[in-house]
């Protein structure tokens, strides 16, 4: 029963391609210049293979967006689960910082755009920058309510034990917190690669961003879809990619 | 015994999953008013049971009858009650109790009628305009049995409602089921792990066997109510029945 | 039983703990004096969820009474052994991660306490789910990873939080008897808190009844039944009828 139920579910994901495939057939054909058709999108690909964009091939344009989001989202990582365990696990930590980050958090990271153009130039370190913004808060947010809502009967475990700080937050809170830290790396991954691509739309000679700008310039649309199918495909890959890391770090948490 | 009509007919009830045998060639009836009580070795497959019973999930083989047709949650009404209580936050004790008649939509008579007599039969009159977050977990899981008894199902399953309750507010809620089923004359199916339980309340113990579970007895307990459990003859039938399926 | 003298290994003076709300005050535990004897195997009974955990909380450290003392004449040195209800197992570690736990929060060498847990996981009837993460075990064996955490830490008494609390009534006499098992191997002073009738007499050498809130002594039976005990034998059941007329309905 369940082989066949995942049967189905397969021809589910299918026909739901299909149906977007069709719908962009269908709405294509009204006016090819300004939505042109699947078949020339992908002719543009083919070409966009053969021809480097800006001296940089396709591949070096996918790269150089995953470098930034990686980069950004490897520090959010570590420092946005650093500040939620300590704000977390401290009351008193939270109350001197809470503040301020919940002042800080509703702005989205495109609003920091302008200045941080003007501080830092368009280098490499404003977009990772940028990135970094729009991952370190949903971390950081996610890792301070999972230690807020450890089990009390854990806590009770380690006290029981004389756990000293360090060993209570290696050995308790912090593995008790990873499901709300992996939702919250989730977040990020979705929200950097949002950022991303419109740091690279503002400011740039390369990403994925660029490309899509460098089409709407050129009037070049087949070279606009291109660069969005690309990045909701990357966007996918990613979430696949990261469940299975999920699973291989947390293995206690898949049923 | 006496000539009730027959409610609910199990025939050669079969599941299996892939190749796991889990109910094997499970046949027996429950009369109409019956009080029946499901025993068997934990991990038996007894939830398995009660998904086939509530349709959740089909059966390999054989059928579920209710007054002749094929048992339909749709169709037939089937009242549940759980091991956690689930009364609905949102509703009062009283609203909890008419919920399933409202559904029904019965005439507002009949519906006052019925929840003032489940009320009266719980002592919960002082509690009518209570939400279940005041309640204690037993006073909530006797809101969701009366709300089960309100609408006079065809079939009432129970699984375990008791599980979690010390000795002495089992027994309270033991004698207040009896006391429900006598007056709403209800057939019940109550589903347990203990054995004391299952005497105490059944007329008809059906016992399974571990998995692939068979049905490897039925035992007719015909003690005068209230029953006494240190009673010999009580102990008897119990201890008939631990040595049945006794795995620990 | 023996004519040696029985040594205190714990002493309640009492004891009474209230909690303060915003508006009200609430108390849980009311006047409580109670010695536990060396390696006995007492029984706290209570109705309802009132009192019973609170004074467990007490005697292990994790709460403070509000009036009375907790003495240990013995020495506390190892500290307590503490069995929660089925969740306290952690889900992310093994089995052998969870039982070593007390050891390694005390800074045990690895080899040490890797011995010491091996052997416990073995006397729980564990032996080959040494690597078994909690969530492919039944809540029959995480409560066994739970006893068998509990004695690592070679703790002179045990508290036992109704561990058998979630589990069915047949896993459950199962586990009455492993417990029994365990204890008559490895003696230790056990406090076991139920609100199973049953269970007390089938386990304890003495039962202290509480009563609803707040907790006080309603009274301290001695159980003199030979082990291991008949569930259906005519003095259990008098003996568990006396107790149950005895307990409050907690409604």
């Amino acid at each position: 029963m369940d082989r066949e139920k995942r049967k189905y579910d397969y021809l589910l994901i299918l026909l739901s391609i299909a149906i977007l495939l069709g719908a962009w057939i269908i709405f294509s054909q009204m006016n090819p210049k300004v939505f042109p058709t699947p078949l020339a999108a992908w002719e543009r690909l083919v070409k966009l293979v053969e021809r480097p964009v800006m001296k940089i091939s396709i591949w070096g344009h996918i790269g150089i967006s995953l470098q930034r989001v990686l980069i950004a989202l490897a520090v959010a990582t570590v420092l946005g689960v650093a500040f939620g365990l300590v704000t977390g696990w401290c009351p008193r930590i939270k109350a001197a910082f809470n503040p301020l980050f919940v002042a800080l958090r509703p702005i989205p990271p495109i609003a920091w755009i302008p200045l941080i153009i003007l501080w830092f130039g368009i280098g490499e370190f404003p977009k990772v920058l940028l990135v970094f913004i729009g991952a370190f808060f949903p971390i950081a947010q996610n890792t301070m309510a999972g230690v807020e809502m450890v089990d009390d009967m854990y806590l009770k475990v380690g006290k029981i034990y004389k756990a000293n700080t360090w060993n209570m937050l290696r050995h308790i809170v912090f593995p008790a917190s990873m499901p709300a830290i992996m939702a919250g790396i989730k977040i990020s991954l979705s929200s950097g690669w949002m950022v991303v691509v419109a740091a690279e739309m503002l400011a740039s000679k390369s990403g994925l961003g660029f490309l899509i700008i460098r089409g709407q310039e050129s009037f070049d649309i087949a070279l606009v879809l291109v660069g969005m199918v690309l990045i909701g495909l990357i966007g996918a890959a990613f979430s696949i990619v990261f469940t299975f890391i999920e699973r291989w770090i947390c293995p206690w948490m898949t049923k | 015994m006496e000539n009730k009509d027959i409610k609910v007919q199990v025939k050669n009830l079969t599941k299996s999953f892939g190749d796991l045998l889990v109910l094997d060639d499970i046949s027996f009836e429950i009369k109409k008013g019956e009080f029946v009580c499901i025993v068997g070795p934990t991990g038996c497959g007894k939830s398995t049971f009660l998904n086939l019973l509530t349709r959740l999930i089909p059966a390999t083989k054989g059928e579920i009858l209710l007054d002749g047709e094929p048992a339909d949650p749709q169709k037939h009404s089937i009242s549940f009650v759980f091991q956690e209580p689930s009364a609905f936050d949102w509703l009062t004790v009283q609203q909890n109790i008419e919920y399933g008649l409202k559904i029904k939509k019965r005439p507002p008579e009949e519906i006052k009628a019925q929840t003032d007599k489940i009320i009266q039969l719980l002592g919960l009159e002082e509690w009518r305009e209570v939400y279940p977050k005041d309640l204690s977990v037993s006073m909530e899981q006797r809101v969701v049995i009366g709300r089960a008894f309100a609408v006079n199902p065809d079939l009432l399953l129970m699984d375990e409602p008791y599980g979690q309750m010390d000795i002495k507010m089992r027994y309270y809620l033991e004698d207040e089921v009896i006391r429900l089923w006598k007056a709403t004359g209800s057939t019940v199916l109550f589903i347990t792990h203990n054995l004391e339980e299952a005497v105490y309340l059944a007329e008809r113990v059906l016992i399974l066997s571990n998995k692939p579970a068979k049905l490897k007895a039925q035992i007719q307990v015909d003690l005068p109510r209230p029953r006494n459990v240190s009673d010999p003859k009580f102990i008897e039938i119990r201890k008939e029945i631990t040595d049945m399926i006794k795995w620990w | 039983m023996d004519d040696q003298v029985t040594n205190i290994a714990l002493h309640l003076e009492n004891i009474s703990k209230s909690f303060y709300g915003r508006k009200q005050v609430f108390e849980a535990v009311n006047h409580i004096t109670l010695d536990v004897r060396e390696n006995e195997f007492l029984v706290l009974l209570g109705p309802g969820r009132c009192g019973k955990t609170v004074l467990l909380n007490m005697i292990g450290g994790l709460e403070v009474p509000t009036v009375g003392t907790v003495d240990f004449p013995g020495g506390k040195n190892e500290g307590v052994g503490f069995v929660f209800q089925k969740t306290a197992v952690f889900p992310w570690k093994t089995v052998m991660e969870n039982v070593e736990l007390p050891l390694q929060m005390a800074g045990v060498p690895k080899k040490e306490r890797r011995e010491k847990a091996r052997y416990l996981i073995n006397l729980v009837g564990l032996a080959g789910f040494e690597d078994a993460l909690p969530k492919q075990l039944s809540g029959g064996m995480k409560q066994r990873v739970g006893i068998a955490r509990a004695y690592c830490s070679n703790p002179k008494i045990l508290l036992m939080d109704e561990p058998f609390g979630a589990l069915d009534a047949q896993t459950r006499y199962q586990m009455e008897e492993e417990v029994l098992r365990i204890w008559e191997k490895e003696k230790r002073t056990v406090i076991f808190v139920t609100n199973n009738i049953e269970e007390a007499v089938y386990l304890g050498d003495r039962i202290v009844l509480l009563s609803e809130c707040p907790a006080r002594i309603k009274e301290i039976y001695p159980v003199d039944l030979a082990r291991p005990r008949d569930y259906v034998d005519p003095e259990f059941l008098k003996l568990r009828e006396t107790i149950e007329q005895n307990t409050d309905l907690a409604l």
